[in-house]
């Protein structure tokens, strides 16, 4: 290790102000603290520190979505499996299988992301936050598994770049960059983001819609009833019991589907302190509300959407990978305690709209994050302009 | 009698902890005082080195206040006066004559009945520097006149003196020290303590008592007063350090200056953490003489949130009332990001396997690099003022006057945030950011 370390102090000099490298200086900071823990002294402000830092933050993110990834890669060899007649494969050979096309898009990922968040840093002079680390950990998982590489990799080029960068970097930034990445390769590549065929790595002639597009597509019915059916009928072998839609053997984005692997994400992070559970208790409740407002309306209507009960609305989509891994996002959330119960619930409240009234966007929690991403300084604004009311009354 | 329990804060479990022991007292050949110590003032010396000088006598007056004038803190001569860049002031440094200091006579002060008589009887004292005003924490002004005085009695910063243990023999002078300090004031006498201690000053009926409960920064006079009287746009609030009362309540009966007050010496790297009966601006070495576990130190002249570094050889500052040393520590742990926790580690964030209850051994360490900031409700998990803190850093950093004053930074000090600073993954010093808002204001108003 000694050895290591002396590599990179001396490499380091070059890198120095005024040394022919020194424009790479955030590529270098960003390699010397991954390697090894910084030994920057406290100067100013208080001597001693807390042993958190934005590097465990980010991490700790990280490590709520590998479960995601795990499932999700079995989760597609065994729906191939299921679907193909002759073929029987073991549970870990299912997994390689997913493997197979998650890795690819997951590499691709990262290798775009990199490239942004490295040229940006050395061109603006700010040093590699791993802020996206997080981000081109978060994209794959809201993919499908038979999406193209080279979609992937202009669609995370974008999430960095328009999301991200050219509004300042990590801190500054309106939308959360990976759902920017998201909405815009759904509506650049739209055949290669909707329909049927994409959500699972299926056979000739079969086709694996995911829940939401069951009902979506088949008005004047209840809900229920269209899951059960789907459930039966060939070539959709697939089951959308609660339990099943619950444990995520579903066919669906990669990482979205197993439910109690996210909630377990969430606890996690709730646990460590980074992710607030006040947003996700809200969001919860604002889907709770609209969808049993809706269930209350369906008699009206012949939208079989609005038949969906709360329950289902939780465990179908991706509303609570949403909820639990973008809407907390800290920068782009509301920063207010208050704030954050309003953008939480009106979260929740605008993904069931959008699902429901607009059948055309079956995954509303990605717009419905994203509206409320350009609401949450507003939301900040009025709670903190009540304090500043209290203050000047008191004043007055 | 106002209870106050404190939710948020974090009581920090450094190593160290002072015990309720006296070392053996030291003899002081040199003590000093420092204008650096007094924010915004414009020193202008009034003695030259060699002179001869006896304690009180003025030393320094402000050019800005020219009333208000430091006394000198020993009987002997000013062995030397030593100027930074453009001949600043840095530290006048006095040689110590213990006889010339024990020909001090007492004698009682009369004319203290009304506020002009104790502000007349501070000012001829050169005692005035002792007060010190909120907002911007610098030295009052004694044509103000202060909606309420407030003292806190309960310091609950990391390793901080127990005022209850250092001041129990101490109750006639501070008894007198209250009585006329709330001369000055025709608002409240707020008294900050901790539940069971001071009992007696709950007798006095110009004594309003504020019990807190709960983990630092409870006993600041700047969290206090925003549960039970909010600083307004004009208000000026007057304030005493508590190990100082016995100071005044000497001058106000006896009218001699006795510099004596008890402070303590704690931290990771001393051996023996205890507490000392010193002087104002004493010495630091002859304390940490064989009582440091370890010589690569950083000696801190206060607590470890808000303390300034001094050198071995300098002396402690003259608001201060504890030395804080820490190891200076250059360690950096191979990919010590991923470290799954145990006792190496300290976190308020659940974030390391393990807890935090055994006392733990701080370094000068960052614990990691500056980033941008990410508000994951740390701040506010150890902030327990109705202020947006987030917000009111924001519109200091974006130099937004108005905004600033309408997100309450006169409530707020340095020591108040200091916690937020400790807790912040993105490393952000954000006392130094309300420090920056203050100093514009001031400046500029």
């Amino acid at each position: 290790m000694n050895f290591l370390k002396k590599i990179l102090e001396r490499s380091g000099k070059l890198f120095e102000k005024g040394r022919p490298l020194s424009w790479a200086h955030p590529i270098w900071e960003a390699t010397d603290t991954i390697l090894f823990s910084t030994d920057k002294q406290t100067d100013s402000g208080p001597h001693i520190r807390d042993n958190m830092d934005i590097k465990r933050t980010m991490f700790f993110v990280v490590i709520a979505l590998i479960p995601c990834y795990l499932f999700g890669a079995y989760n597609i060899g065994y729906l191939n499996d299921m679907a193909t007649t002759d073929v029987s494969r073991s549970m870990f050979e299912n997994f390689i299988f997913g493997m197979s096309y998650v890795l690819p898009i997951l590499i691709i990922t990262f290798v775009s992301g990199a490239i942004c968040e490295l040229t940006f840093s050395v061109i603006r002079r700010h040093e590699v936050n791993e802020g996206f680390l997080v981000t081109c950990a978060l994209i794959p998982l809201t993919l499908p598994p038979l999406v193209p590489l080279w979609q992937v990799f202009i669609g995370t080029a974008f999430g960095i770049i328009i999301g991200k960068e050219i509004f300042g970097g990590v801190g500054t930034n309106i939308f959360n960059p990976a759902l920017t990445a998201r909405a815009f390769m759904y509506f650049a590549f739209p055949t290669r983001m909707s329909g049927e065929k994409i959500w699972a790595v299926l056979p000739d002639g079969n086709t694996g819609a995911t829940a939401l597009a069951i009902p979506a597509n088949s008005p004047k019915n209840i809900a229920s009833d269209l899951f059960s059916e789907a459930s039966n009928v060939a070539p959709n072998y697939f089951d959308f019991s609660l339990w099943k839609m619950c444990w995520g053997l579903i066919p669906g984005s990669i990482g979205e589907t197993n439910k109690i692997l996210i909630l377990l994400g969430a606890i996690f992070l709730v646990y460590v302190g980074i992710a607030s559970w006040r947003t996700m208790v809200a969001s919860v409740s604002g889907l709770f509300f609209t969808a049993f407002l809706f269930n209350i309306l369906a008699g009206f209507s012949t939208n079989a959407m609005l038949t969906i009960t709360p329950l289902q609305h939780l465990l179908i989509g991706s509303f609570l990978f949403g909820t639990v891994f973008m809407a907390t996002e800290p920068v782009t959330s509301a920063h207010t305690n208050k704030g954050k119960w309003i953008y939480g619930f009106m979260i929740g409240v605008l993904t069931v709209i959008i699902r429901s009234v607009n059948p055309a966007y079956p995954e509303g929690v990605m717009l419905a994050i994203l509206i409320m991403n350009m609401f949450a300084p507003l939301i900040d604004y009025y709670v903190v302009k009540s304090n500043i009311k209290m203050r000047i009354a008191r004043n007055a | 009698m106002f209870k106050l329990k404190i939710k948020n804060g974090h009581n920090v479990n450094i190593a160290g902890n002072p015990d309720k022991k006296f070392l053996p007292t030291r003899h002081h050949s040199s003590v000093s005082l420092s204008p650096e110590n007094f924010r915004y003032i414009k020193p202008k010396l009034l003695v030259k080195e060699n002179d001869s000088i006896q304690l009180g006598d003025p030393v320094f007056f402000d050019k800005l206040n020219p009333d208000i004038k430091w006394p000198a803190i020993a009987s002997g001569k000013i062995s030397k006066i030593v100027y930074g860049d453009r001949r600043v002031i840095k530290e006048i440094i006095f040689e110590v004559n213990d006889d010339k200091e024990k020909s001090l006579q007492p004698n009682s002060p009369n004319g203290l009945s009304s506020k002009e008589g104790v502000i007349n009887y501070l000012l001829e004292k050169n005692m005035w520097p002792f007060l010190k005003q909120r907002p911007f924490n610098k030295v009052a002004n004694p044509s103000d006149n202060p909606k309420s005085i407030i003292i806190s009695l309960a310091n609950t910063a990391p390793l901080a003196i127990n005022h209850h243990f250092t001041l129990s023999d101490q109750q006639e002078y501070i008894v007198s020290a209250l009585k006329h300090l709330k001369e000055l004031t025709d608002g409240k006498l707020f008294l900050i303590v901790r539940p069971g201690e001071f009992t007696y000053l709950s007798d006095l009926e110009y004594i309003d008592l504020v019990e807190i409960e709960g983990p630092h920064p409870a006993g600041n006079i700047g969290v206090v007063l925003n549960h039970i009287q909010p600083i307004n746009n004009k208000d000026i609030i007057w304030t005493v350090e508590g190990h100082h009362l016995p100071i005044l309540g000497k001058i106000f009966s006896d009218g001699i200056f006795d510099p004596s007050i008890t402070i303590n010496i704690a931290g990771p790297c001393v051996k023996k953490p205890s507490y000392i009966k010193t002087r104002l601006g004493c010495p630091v070495d002859i304390y940490c003489q064989d009582n440091l576990t370890r010589d690569d130190v950083r000696i801190i002249s206060g607590n470890v949130l808000t303390g300034k570094e001094i050198n071995l050889d300098g002396y402690t500052n003259f608001y201060d009332s504890s030395i804080s040393i820490i190891e200076k520590s250059f360690e950096r742990s191979f990919m010590g990001w991923l470290h799954p926790g145990g006792s190496s580690k300290y976190s308020i964030f659940n974030a390391y396997i393990g807890d935090n209850k055994k006392p733990y051994r701080f370094t000068t360490l960052q614990n990691g690099s500056e980033r941008a900031f990410v508000p994951i409700g740390a701040w506010e998990k150890v902030f327990p003022m109705d202020i947006y803190i987030n917000e009111l850093a924001r519109s200091i950093v974006a130099n937004d006057v108005d905004e600033m004053e309408q997100l309450g930074i006169y409530e707020c000090d340095e020591e108040d945030v200091a916690l937020c600073s400790f807790v912040c993954p993105s490393k952000t010093d954000v006392g130094g950011i309300i420090r920056k808002g203050l100093d514009l204001i001031y400046f500029d108003g």
